[in-house]
């Protein structure tokens, strides 16, 4: 049976983080070099970790199943990172950043962890500029800041539109510096498949070589897990290609509760998908909507070309909705309603999945020269992808998957309910509540990494006085035992139809009943849907090859396979959770105007699910209490 | 769009490869080249056959993951761009489209059109950072870098390190790649005090890795996703002879926390 | 991070290379400029020839200088370039170049071509093998009769079909070779670009075409003996 202990200090919220730190165990130096710490993952939250625990003195193993640590999906973050440095005197401070942050989420986080979060976010810049991060500056020298994701203060530090890679290649170099050191053992092209629990704490992990197809166990005195988001879940999304939930939905099925997996975040502005098979969808950067003005034909199904369309029988749905806020309601907001336009018939493009982003206003008002100066980049790539010329025809938009604020949940020390086994990153169910604010993921995922995790890791291996257990250990030899089957099962099936169908059609199952919104007959449906498709996965999926080789078709089969189970996770939390917050509406709860509506009596909780065997999963409630900012409703009419 | 595809094919690293020939009708010019790609596959899959493995992740022309010479040239027709960003819009009905994986001896053959780019990884472990440790770092305005300098320094820094720079070279040499590096670690205030030691050692491991020497022919230059321009080769060369006069090594640093007390 | 005072690196060898090849570059120059005196009349010519000889030792440490020098870049010009194509064992079936010029790309075979070149024009002019006859003539003043030996042998298309060769090799050497060595030097600026790259086929039309005027002129009879 899980318990859910978020062991948060005591006392005021400024002096939390600052009496853990006290109260926790220390490792001694010569103590930390016989320890060694399995992290799984190089993303931001991964690579910081295990270069920042490799520098304390413990001997590291780091994970990836990308060719190099630098390729994790970190990479393609772009707007930036926030911080509260408060540089440009506009009135922030961590208690804004912090404030934002938990309105942003829908009251639906922790405070104690927020808080923290924004507490140490000056240092992560502090951090990064010394690891040689070319972050923007002013001509006198200073960091620049823009402001981002519609907060009133401008503390989005950024590189260029390359944020992402620059404090990921920046992590990495930290990482690259551990490895010449010989602290940390890079182990890339490695898929962990597996968790290694032995009395109840984890003890290491199950992986297979992708080149070699070796499945081997590997043990540790603590296990990390930083491997992202599962946004995939729904196929189409605008994460990397092979960004999956195995890692966390193995440890889930090994014990670790898995909190809010419904909370996932839909952003408006990707480009449509063409393609039936188009998996990947490419995100348009949100400040779009700064000068873009939305909008669909007034009647349905009309295929008439844009500038055909008089201004009389156009919708600026999201100015006619929102009237203060206009077209730059927040995420969730915005692609509810493309949502509801495509699905009364209104939308346009291929498919009817899209609405226009139009830029005629502000050319004419501006001219030309200053929407390409503000976007060039922006038109530029969107013409690459679509061959159209938003300077003359308008841009078409359609939401997309992008975040998952679920994950594993973790308590204030960011250990799962699995002793040992530490997640940080988008891995853990995280800081962001329901919803996230653009430009906080980043920085999320370095204090988990560089500042929070190699703290809160030394209490836990200072108290747990485990010893290394080798390989041959009873539980690893079984945990081998699981994947090889797993393998061998996928390879036997010889079926007729490819992973990928299978994965297009859950993700379709999710996007209808369980995207951007949902109700319980939808979800039901789902439900039963979902298990029936995985019979049909396990009977019919084709996976050529063998599996002593490098095999991406079996790699992808293994990862659908855990989306087919996860996929009923999700719906079970939607299902549950009968309010509308954040990303997660159900159409049941809504005002007589389509505005979602909270509830805050039954449903400030974390939803933390445990696996059962046999039978559906259990639910855990972890109550939320706010004892510093008081919930409000988020309204943007 | 029916296009006629010849893609290298090759089981494992120490087999003969060659090139295969299919033929694609199911092509059309909104697909990404990368989509054309997984329609062969799904249909290799669906006759049993296995499919051509090949590298991605992001299709957004950031990870570097991407890798194919297609028609002899790194990441294809279009410049400043990698593979995943290239349309089939560019291509016409009855093109014949050849692909390869990256060649150099330094870049073994996984399979087919997927190579090991690991040692891309070792150059950055003899050199590639600031060895600064976590925490303790001043305040990021102390450090006052002009706009200029932390452009050029980002114009460096957007390597995506996919290599295609080591596959154009008639030489296979990484030298934009580590050029690349140590220019953006060097114009930085925070990358001086290892200049000299960084360069020296990221231009040994690349000889060490079976690399060779730059021939000042711009060819990577011109197949770089990311337009890293060959001006940052010279700062390079720069570089690594004022290391070589001015500093010959600042002393050993005893590794402190190795030696530590047991 | 390593620890290297060594810099055994091939960037050492290829700025030897350029150093040395520079160096060559502005011996083939200025043994072109001293040729030009050919226009001058024989007693120019040969007289330039004696002062280079009534200094023997500065003529020969000369000689042994830029012997070294021609040495030093010659091995280490084809060592650079075994390791370089050791770099690429498997060859491309379809290869395209986009920038890379011819001559950049045939560096090493240019090079070789004109080792063979400098063999044969030192055995030829310098030593006189392969035409004894005009060996050892003297001119009226005494001095040996070089710009004899010029004029007869390029009144013979063979020879002049071979130096044109020659030259066209030297100047697809140094066209790329020039430029090249600025950047290997770390000689570079974002407003000189231009004229850094231009500098090598600069260089190598001045020389080449230097050299073929005294060819042609003596060929169509426009410098008689
Ligand atoms: C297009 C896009 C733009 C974004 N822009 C921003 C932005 O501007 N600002 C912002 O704050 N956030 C942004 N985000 C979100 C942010 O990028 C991610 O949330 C964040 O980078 C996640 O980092 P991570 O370290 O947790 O995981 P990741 O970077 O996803 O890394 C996961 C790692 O885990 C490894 N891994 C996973 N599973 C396994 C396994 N089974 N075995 C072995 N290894 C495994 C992978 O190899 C990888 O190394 C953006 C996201 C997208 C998609
Ligand atoms: C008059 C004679 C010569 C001159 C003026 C000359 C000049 C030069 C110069 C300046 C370079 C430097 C290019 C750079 O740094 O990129 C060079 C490169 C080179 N030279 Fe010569 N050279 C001469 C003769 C030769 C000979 C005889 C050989 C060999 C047999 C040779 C082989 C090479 C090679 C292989 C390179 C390329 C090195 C590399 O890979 O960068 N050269 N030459
Ligand atoms: S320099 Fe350009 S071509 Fe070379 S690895 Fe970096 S991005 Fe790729
Ligand atoms: S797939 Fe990421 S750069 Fe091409």
């Amino acid at each position: 049976m899980i318990t859910l202990d978020p062991k948060i200090p005591p006392g005021p919220l400024e002096t939390k983080w600052e009496r853990r730190r006290f109260t926790e165990k220390l490792v001694s130096p010569g103590n930390k070099r016989r320890i060694k710490i399995i992290v799984v993952g190089t993303g931001l939250a991964g690579a910081s970790a295990a270069s920042t625990l490799g520098q304390l003195g413990y001997q590291v193993e780091c994970f990836c199943f990308q060719d190099s640590p630098r390729r994790a999906h970190s990479i393609a973050a772009q707007g930036g990172i926030n911080a509260a440095k408060n540089y440009q005197d506009d009135g922030d401070s961590v208690a804004r950043l912090f404030y934002d942050t938990i309105k942003g989420g829908d009251f639906r986080s922790r405070e104690a962890n927020v808080y923290r979060l924004a507490q140490v976010s000056t240092q992560i810049i502090d951090q990064c500029v010394a690891l040689g991060v070319p972050f923007a500056r002013e001509y006198g020298g200073q960091l620049a800041n823009r402001s981002f994701g519609g907060v009133q203060v401008a503390r989005t530090f950024y590189c260029r539109g390359q944020t992402g890679q620059q404090l990921l290649l920046g992590a990495y170099s930290a990482l690259c510096w551990q490895v010449e050191r010989g602290q940390v053992t890079m182990r890339p092209r490695t898929e962990m498949l597996d968790l290694v629990v032995i009395d109840g704490h984890a003890r290491g992990i199950v992986v297979r070589d992708l080149v070699t197809g070796r499945i081997t166990a590997h043990m540790a005195h603590a296990v990390v897990l930083a491997t992202g988001g599962y946004g995939n879940v729904y196929y189409r999304s605008t994460n990397a290609s092979s960004c999956n939930v195995t890692a966390t939905y193995r440890a889930w099925k090994q014990g670790a509760a898995f909190a809010n997996p419904c909370f996932t975040q839909i952003h408006p502005t990707a480009i449509p998908p063409a393609e039936t098979h188009q998996a990947k969808l490419t995100l348009m950067s949100e400040s779009l909507r700064n000068d873009g003005r939305l909008w669909v034909p007034s009647a349905p199904a009309d295929r008439r070309l844009p500038e055909e369309i008089p201004l009389s029988e156009r919708d600026y749905f999201l100015e006619r909705r929102y009237p203060r806020f206009g077209n730059l309601v927040p995420r969730d907001v915005a692609s509810r309603a493309v949502k509801a336009m495509c699905d009364e018939g209104r939308g346009v493009g291929p498919g009817g999945h899209g609405v226009y982003l139009d830029f005629a206003d502000v050319i004419e008002r501006h001219g030309v020269d200053v929407v390409r100066e503000r976007y060039g980049n922006l038109f530029e790539m969107y013409q690459r992808i679509t061959g159209e010329d938003a300077y003359r025809v308008p841009m078409r938009i359609y939401p997309a998957p992008h975040y998952t604020m679920g994950g594993l949940w973790v308590d204030y020390n960011l250990m799962s309910t699995i002793p040992g086994l530490f997640v940080i990153g988008e891995a853990n169910f995280a800081d962001h509540g329901a919803n996230r604010l653009g430009a906080s993921s980043l920085m999320q995922g370095l204090a988990d990494g560089y500042f929070i995790l190699p703290y809160t890791i030394g209490h836990y291996l200072a108290s747990a006085k485990a010893t290394l257990v080798g390989e041959e250990h009873r539980a690893s030899r079984a945990a081998v035992e699981r994947v090889t089957g797993l393998v061998a099962t996928l390879l036997r099936a010889n079926g007729r139809r490819t992973a990928a169908s299978f994965h297009r059609e859950v993700g379709k199952i999710l996007w209808d009943h369980c995207g951007m919104a949902r109700s319980k007959a939808g979800l039901t449906g789902a439900l039963k849907a979902i298990p029936a498709l995985r019979e049909e996965f396990w009977r019919d999926v084709a996976v050529p090859g063998s599996g002593e080789t490098f095999n991406q078709e079996l790699e992808y089969a293994g990862r659908v396979a855990d989306f087919l189970e996860f996929a009923e996770l999700l719906c079970h939390d939607a299902l549950h959770r009968e309010e509308s917050c954040g990303a997660h509406f159900r159409e049941e709860y809504q005002t007589a105007d389509g505005e979602p509506q909270r509830d805050d009596e039954r449903f400030a909780h974390v939803a933390a699910w445990e696996y059962r065997q046999d039978d559906s999963p259990l639910l855990h409630k972890e109550p939320l209490a706010f004892e510093f900012v008081q919930p409000t409703t988020r309204s943007y009419q | 769009m029916k296009l006629t595809l010849k893609i290298w094919r090759q089981q494992g690293p120490h087999d003969n490869g060659r090139l295969v020939s299919y033929e694609t009708d199911e092509v059309s010019p909104d697909m990404s080249f990368l989509e054309m790609l997984d329609g062969v596959n799904q249909r290799l899959i669906l006759k049993g056959e296995e499919p051509v493995a090949f590298e991605h992740d992001c299709r957004e022309g950031i990870c570097g993951s991407c890798s194919l010479v297609i028609n002899g040239v790194p990441h294809g027709p279009e410049r400043g761009m990698a593979a995943c960003q290239l349309y089939m819009r560019r291509f016409s009905a009855g093109d014949v489209i050849t692909i390869e994986p990256w060649r150099a001896r330094a870049f073994p053959i996984i399979k087919d059109l997927v190579v090991d780019r690991s040692a891309l990884d070792r150059l950055m472990q003899a050199g590639g950072y600031i060895s600064i440790n976590t925490g303790g770092a001043v305040d990021g305005n102390v450090l006052l870098i002009g706009k200029e300098q932390a452009e050029t320094a980002m114009d460096a820094a957007s390597c995506i390190g996919c290599g295609a720079c080591v596959a154009a070279c008639k030489n296979a040499s990484a030298t934009l790649f580590v050029a690349a590096k140590v220019s953006h670690l060097g114009t930085l205030p925070q990358g001086k005090p290892e200049r000299a030691r960084r360069v020296a050692a990221m231009m040994e491991a690349m000889d060490r890795e079976g690399f060779g020497a730059c021939g000042n022919q711009y060819e990577c230059e011109a197949v770089c996703p990311k337009r890293i321009s060959t001006r940052f080769i010279a700062m390079l060369n720069r570089e690594y002879l004022r290391a070589g006069f001015v500093a010959s090594g600042s002393p050993a640093e005893p590794d402190s926390s190795q030696a530590g007390p047991d | 991070m390593r620890r290297s005072n060594q810099f055994q690196t091939s960037l050492s060898s290829k700025v030897a290379v350029a150093l040395s090849g520079l160096g060559l570059a502005g011996f083939v120059s200025f043994h072109m400029l001293g040729n030009l005196q050919v226009f001058e009349g024989p007693a120019a010519l040969n007289g330039y020839a004696a002062f280079l000889r009534e200094m023997p030792i500065v003529l020969w440490s000369a000689r042994l200088g830029l012997l070294t020098v021609a040495v030093a870049h010659i091995a280490l010009g084809i060592r650079l370039a075994l390791q370089n194509r050791r770099a690429r064992p498997v060859a491309y079936a379809v290869r395209e170049y986009r920038v890379a010029s011819m001559a950049s790309r045939t560096m090493a075979l240019t090079g070789s071509l004109l080792l063979l070149f400098i063999v044969f024009h030192i055995l030829h002019l310098t030593v006189g093998l392969g035409d004894p006859s005009v060996h050892d003539q003297l001119d009226e003043r005494g001095h040996r009769d070089v710009y004899g030996k010029v004029i007869q042998a390029f009144h013979n298309p063979f020879y002049v079909a071979l130096y044109c060769a020659g030259q066209l090799v030297l100047g697809m050497h140094l066209s790329h070779a020039v430029s090249g060595s600025l950047q290997t030097l770390g000689v570079e600026h974002a407003a000189l670009i231009r004229l850094f790259r231009a500098a090598g086929p600069a260089v190598a039309l001045f020389v080449v075409m230097g050299n073929l005027a005294i060819i042609f002129a003596v060929f169509l009879g426009l410098v008689r003996p």
